[in-house]
């Protein structure tokens, strides 16, 4: 997901309350001689009275609510109310139903056919800022309609994240509190002033080479500026652990992609901080992150209801796995009503809380092993999550045989994966390809049905 | 409470037939009203009640009369006149029902357009606290509903609506689009 191009704001737009100790950090930050070739200007656009409800709705978030098991929260009714009236895409289906798991379910690719009837009725469009992503799920591209204050509103998801392991997003004047590292061929990079933050400093920095303007730039710059903590993907941070860095974040946050156990742990030993899964989406920003016993997600939104519906839209009981579907959100341009987000894990409750477990960040995919019998997901990931990977792509064949990509950095555990690959799936023909390059390679796929 | 009235057809019909003088800019519309009333038992119509009927210069106001006039000659038929109507008859005359009618639907329409014929005779029988024969209240009143002219003018004038935030909505996201957006401190 990138910002794009910009286009015609005036500095006082961009940044309508930086102060001078932000422009001063803003100024060190771009004109630093080992500062990256940055390729866009970006603000955090927050007006006086954004960034108050930005602060509310950090209020709202620290009181942590949840629902009792099998019963929406008191909030939903109202909410859904409203937008099957307000909101073109939903208005479409017809009167409200009596119950509100008889409202119809929307997915992905209802809102890349028409992105503009889920903007409601009432919003302004002033202040609009629309984001544009194609995702892995092969449905095109979709235009995501936001607002600066929903922008800024993942500072506050990322510090309830880093919540749930006893830290805070503290941020502070003269300060980098978030450094969004990447490992792409190319995206837009920044370094921007948050008011949220108290004029600490957020940047989007590309490790690619290209980026900088000598080898060593990136570690020297990373240094000087010290961030508070660091987002990224697994992909960039398993190339951050490779550099010559000496960082001290107070946590990394993993996102866009499922973070494999194997790297989390040499993540943790290699920088001296918790990482943190954050599973989260364009459609509705950070949803949940791993909590510290690695035994689930702990949901961050206080307006966002989470349901797990199986295939014909019915909903699990605590405990079975079911297509994660969002209802709410802090983004008031895309309002979700049972949002069929293609991801799939369990709810479970804990001390009253509901906490999603056994997360998979796609759709299932039907495995066989060579005597025919179905092998899980799941149980791939686990097998595969004990090797220091970045990522990796598992295909089955209609014969069943294997095409297995390991990202560069983990060719050395071609051995080992074959042998555990072998132990699930018996005698199928396994191939090891290279996946260094790929842009966002999709964990498995297969041309075998399910039955 | 309401009373088993003519079939619908039966009004329709009449209204098909409406003599062309009804609908002629010289009809004197106070005229057939007085008579109409007279008809119905209604003592007759006072000086101030007339006025109400005067030809008037603005075209919406003649639309208006042209629809008084059509209703007269609806309301005259014998399966309508009754003892005692004629304070019911004289309400839908001078009402709202029929102002706002008069003010999406042309006067001729009335007696050319089949779903206008039948509108008005169905709004004439609900004025008189008729249900159409052969029919329940509530089938009657679904009935008008779907002939509602106004009713349909408001959706009319509410698809519009919609469709002009549509194209407003189109157009923003797609400047917005290629414009700056703003900072966010991680991707999904």
């Amino acid at each position: 997901m990138s910002p794009t191009p910009e286009g015609g704001l005036t500095e006082e737009e961009r940044r309508p309350l930086i102060d001078n100790e932000g422009r001063a950090l803003l100024s060190k930050l771009l004109e630093d001689p080992r500062a990256p070739r940055y390729n866009h200007t970006c603000g955090d656009r927050l007006t006086t009275a954004g960034l108050a409800r930005v602060r509310a709705f950090e209020q709202e978030t620290a009181a942590r609510t949840g629902w009792a098991q099998g019963r929406p929260p008191a909030w939903v009714a109202g909410f859904a109310s409203r937008v099957s009236t307000q909101v073109p895409a939903y208005r479409r289906a017809g009167a409200l139903p009596a119950r509100f798991n008889q409202i119809p379910t929307v997915s992905r690719a209802d809102l890349v056919r028409d992105p503009y009837g889920f903007v409601p009725d009432d919003h302004p469009l002033d202040d609009m800022v629309v984001y544009t992503t194609t995702g892995t799920g092969g449905t095109g591209v979709a235009y995501i309609a936001s607002t600066p204050e929903a922008a800024a509103s993942y500072c506050v998801l990322l510090g309830a994240a880093l919540g749930l392991h006893g830290l805070a997003l503290e941020g502070g004047p003269g300060r980098t509190a978030v450094a969004q590292v990447c490992w792409q061929r190319s995206t837009y990079t920044y370094a921007s002033v948050s008011s949220f933050l108290d004029q600490g400093a957020t940047c989007k920095l590309n490790l690619s080479p290209a980026d900088w303007r000598a080898p060593g730039d990136p570690e020297a710059f990373l240094e000087a500026i010290a961030p508070e903590v660091l987002t990224g993907d697994p992909v960039a941070f398993a190339r951050l652990a490779s550099l010559d860095v000496d960082l001290q974040p107070k946590a990394l946050l993993s996102s866009a992609m499922a973070l494999l156990p194997g790297l989390r742990a040499e993540l943790e030993t290699r920088f001296g901080c918790p990482v943190i899964d954050v599973y989260g989406m364009n459609e509705s920003g950070p949803i949940a992150a791993g909590l510290p016993d690695g035994s689930g997600h702990g949901l961050l939104q206080p307006g966002l209801y989470v349901e797990i519906l199986d295939p014909a839209g019915r909903s699990c009981p605590p405990g079975e796995r079911g297509e994660i579907t969002l209802t709410g959100g802090f983004n008031p341009a895309l309002p979700l009503l049972r949002y069929r987000t293609g991801d799939f894990a369990a709810l479970d409750w804990r001390g009253g809380l509901p906490v999603l477990v056994g997360l998979e960040g796609r759709a299932p995919v039907h495995f066989a092993a060579a005597d025919g019998r179905a092998v899980n997901t799941i149980d791939v990931s686990v097998a595969l999550g004990r090797f220091p990977l970045a990522r990796f792509s598992v295909h089955q064949a209609a014969d069943r045989s294997l095409t297995v990509g390991l990202d560069g950095s983990g060719r050395a555990a071609d051995p080992g994966v074959r042998e555990v690959l072998g132990e699930l799936f018996g005698e199928v023909p396994v191939t090891v390809v290279d996946l260094a390059g790929a842009e966002e390679a999709v964990s498995y796929s297969s041309e075998l049905t399910g039955g | 409470m309401t009373a088993a009235g003519p079939p619908v057809e039966v009004l329709t019909r009449r209204l098909l037939e409406t003599p062309g003088e009804f609908l002629a800019p010289t009809t004197v519309v106070p005229a057939l009203v007085a008579d109409l009333l007279a008809l119905h038992g209604a003592v007759s119509l006072d000086q101030a009640a007339g006025a109400l009927l005067r030809p008037l210069e603005s075209p919406e106001a003649r639309n208006w009369l042209g629809c008084v006039a059509v209703s007269s000659w609806l309301l005259a038929d014998p399966t309508l006149v009754a003892p005692g109507s004629g304070e019911r008859a004289w309400v839908f005359l001078t009402g709202d029902d029929l102002r706002e009618l008069a003010s999406l639907v042309p006067a001729p329409a009335l007696v050319s357009e089949p779903d206008r014929r039948e509108e008005l005779a169905r709004r004439a029988l609900a004025a008189l606290e008729l249900v159409p024969a052969g029919e329940t209240e509530a089938e009657a009143a679904d009935r008008l509903t779907t002939l509602d002219s106004s009713e349909r003018a408001r959706v009319v004038a509410a698809t519009r609506e919609a469709e002009v935030r549509a194209e407003a909505v189109r157009e923003a996201m797609h400047a917005k689009a290629a414009a700056e957006a703003a900072a966010k401190a991680s991707r999904e």
